[in-house]
């Protein structure tokens, strides 16, 4: 089945859409209060969300590949005294 | 009648008649035990013990030991501990093993008596034992690896308990005061700053702030099914406390918070094991609240938004995280896998699972109806009302990645991704459903109705989560988070590897240490044991005919000089005769006649007559 013909995947598109849309409504009519100069963009939330989820997954991957992801026996090869042991 | 009866001591003593009782009994005892325990604080919050702003202390040497100090903020921690363990016990109650119900008893007891603690001594005391029984639930699990990360878990427990302890006796020592009460103290260098540093330092190592965190994501995942969902909650959350007690306000500690949200996450990225992964998690979440203590300058309003924040965080936080630990648990429990490399595609076996856990992962991700989202957003408005734009954007980044990760990335991995389920599973035993019902229930109900939390908190509460702005933001930042990660979903496949964190210093320098040991250090030590040996060997050998002995080795003097003069026969002919006298060694014993014994008895006398007077003069 494709995915377009999902209810699922329509629900979530309106439901994207009608953020971004009452983002501009609730901006404009209530006037929340500004504590920082990025809250003037009605979809600022959004932007964030959007590049920061972008921005982790590929950070902590490189950060992962070039560095920290090892061996998932990593500590027990790296044992120098309980490896002659077995 | 009796004036206070203490919460903690219900679990403690509670606790030893466990063993006695056999089946049904036993579980509604189980029950019955966290019922007695929010009793007795429904009793204290309506006056009949002791009422708020009381205290309640033991005479001991010279000392008044506070072991009940009823206030709101130890009452609301109280509340959401008792709360807590009864969820827990009942994921737990088809578990056969006494041992480990006990140990989280007497866990749940201590942390209790830590919240009620209001002097340093008691503090300590309470602290240890929490630390203490938290092990057995890490090593009934019965693993390998199990075994080691329980080992380094109390380790580095131990290194934080002494801290604590000096810390105590240092202040105890500078100002005269065991109470419990927010330090003084600054930057320059004097003994009580110093006290208050390894309190500090004590403090923040339970609540689990890199660069000393490791032991959090280390141990919690190897933990058992149901130990890992009471130690989810305790220690951390106590630490949260005490920080709230002992340090609001601590700059240091906003940036610490901060930074512990975001490490978190970026750790979480990288994870193949679901519970490590949510373990980065309590992490993360813990920041947020630190971060709150630090924004938490008393007298001030964002100060209180902060406190309250915190708080409010601490109460929503137990609750989700023990039912993400249960959902997670209940994979492991059926499957007996934990790794997204190992899981997929099982949606098909254990959809109530999958809905509860997503409960709990809306929770945590701040979802409005949830209750992450009434209470991590006090924190965030803290950090706006204080005007730190920086730490507004970590904090909300932070939950991005939250989301990405419990809600999105996790049971994804677990329940979809493949076509083909990968193993065979069903739904776990009807007590882990129900345990997780009754904690999803709390999660949305607190969520719909903050009311019910927000009049608890330590302050009163300005703050409304459901305006249009706060809805819409959430919504928006959620959402295109969802679609960031629908794009990118296939980087984000489980990888079986082991990610390298601050435990990699300690667990190489252990390795290290134990080389040192059993290598180098142990030859020099049998190097010493042989000398030592071989000089007393000869003084054995000496003794049996001192006589004799003396002269092989006056013989054995003179060999070497003929060695360089005499003719090698003649050498080798001394040799030989040398040889012959060792062989007959000791030979024939001399034997002593009645006057010569005498004699010698005299001559020692007299020697020591002799010593005698000169030591007189």
């Amino acid at each position: 089945m494709k995915i377009t013909k999902k209810p699922l995947f329509w629900i979530l598109s309106g439901c994207i859409f009608l953020s971004i849309i009452t983002g501009f409504f609730v901006h404009s009519y209530l006037h929340p209060h500004m504590y920082f100069f990025w809250e003037v963009l009605p979809f600022f939330s959004a932007l964030y969300g959007f590049i920061g989820c972008i921005v982790i997954i590929i950070g902590s991957k490189a950060l992962g590949h070039f560095w920290l992801q090892k061996d998932e026996d990593y500590y027990e090869n790296h044992d120098a005294v309980w490896s002659e042991k077995e | 009648m009796i004036e206070w009866f203490h919460p903690g001591l219900i679990y403690i003593f509670g606790a030893l008649l466990i063993p006695v009782l056999r089946g049904r009994v036993k579980k509604a005892y189980l029950l019955l035990i966290p019922i007695m325990a929010f009793t007795n604080l429904l009793l204290m919050s309506n006056s009949v013990f002791l009422s708020e702003g009381k205290t309640w202390f033991l005479p001991f040497l010279r000392y008044d030991l506070v072991l009940g100090r009823i206030d709101r903020v130890s009452m609301v921690f109280a509340y959401v501990f008792v709360i807590a363990s009864f969820c827990m016990m009942f994921y737990a109650l088809h578990i056969k093993e006494d041992g480990q119900h006990i140990a989280a008893y007497i866990y749940v007891g201590s942390t209790l008596g830590v919240v009620f603690a209001g002097d340093l001594l008691t503090l300590f005391f309470f602290w240890e034992w929490m630390t203490w029984s938290a092990l057995p639930l890490i090593w009934y699990q019965k693993t390998k690896r199990a075994y080691a990360a329980g080992f380094r878990y109390i380790l580095v427990h131990f290194f934080g308990g002494l801290c604590l302890l000096g810390g105590i006796l240092l202040h105890f020592q500078t100002t005269g005061s065991i109470a419990f009460e927010t330090f003084r103290w600054g930057w320059e260098l004097s003994w009580n700053n110093v006290a208050c540093y390894l309190i500090l330092f004590a403090f923040i190592i339970n609540a689990a702030v890199p660069p000393l965190h490791a032991w959090l994501s280390d141990a919690y995942p190897e933990a058992t099914v149901t130990g890992a969902v009471f130690l989810t909650a305790f220690t951390t959350k106590s630490a949260i406390y005490v920080l709230i007690r002992g340090f609001p306000g601590v700059e240091l500690l906003i940036w610490l918070g901060a930074i512990m949200a975001v490490y978190g996450v970026i750790f979480a990225v990288l994870e193949n094991d679901i519970r490590r992964l949510l373990a980065y998690h309590i992490i993360s979440q813990v920041g947020y609240m630190v971060s709150g203590v630090g924004m938490g300058v008393i007298g001030t309003a964002a100060g209180q938004m902060a406190i309250n924040g915190a708080v409010a965080h601490a109460f929503c936080h137990i609750l989700y995280k023990a039912l993400l630990f249960m959902g997670a648990g209940a994979v492991l429990a059926v499957t007996g896998r934990s790794r997204l490399t190992q899981l997929g595609g099982l949606y098909k076996y254990m959809p109530i699972t999958f809905h509860l856990y997503m409960v709990g992962a809306y929770s945590i991700s701040g979802f409005p109806l949830f209750n992450g989202f009434v209470s991590k957003t006090m924190v965030v408005q803290a950090s706006a009302m204080w005007h730190l734009p920086i730490i507004w954007l970590m904090l909300e980044g932070a939950s991005i990645g939250t989301f990405l990760h419990t809600g999105l990335k996790l049971p994804w991995g677990t329940w979809f991704a493949r076509e083909r389920p990968m193993c065979e599973a069903k739904e776990p035993p009807k007590n882990m459903l129900v345990a997780m019902g009754i904690t999803a229930f709390l999660c949305t109900l607190l969520g719909v109705y903050p009311r019910v939390l927000y009049n608890l908190l330590p302050y009163p509460v300005h703050y409304e989560p459901y305006t249009p702005g706060h809805v819409v933001s959430m919504c928006q930042l959620l959402l295109f988070t969802f679609v960031a990660f629908w794009m990118l979903r296939k980087k984000l496949y489980g990888e079986p590897t082991l990610t390298l964190d601050t435990d990699w210093f300690y667990r190489m320098a252990g390795k290290r240490v134990i080389w040192f040991c059993e290598k180098p250090l142990m030859a020099f030590a049998s190097f010493i044991d042989m000398k030592v040996l071989s000089v007393a060997r000869f003084f054995v050998w000496l003794s049996r005919n001192p006589v004799v002995a003396l002269g092989i080795q006056k013989e054995e003097v003179k060999l070497i000089g003929r060695r360089l003069f005499a003719s090698p026969e003649r050498v080798e002919e001394y040799e030989r005769g040398l040889e012959e006298e060792r062989r007959r060694y000791p030979g024939e014993l001399p034997r002593l006649t009645l006057g010569a014994s005498v004699f010698l008895i005299l001559l020692s006398l007299f020697l020591y007559l002799i010593l005698y007077l000169l030591r007189a003069v």
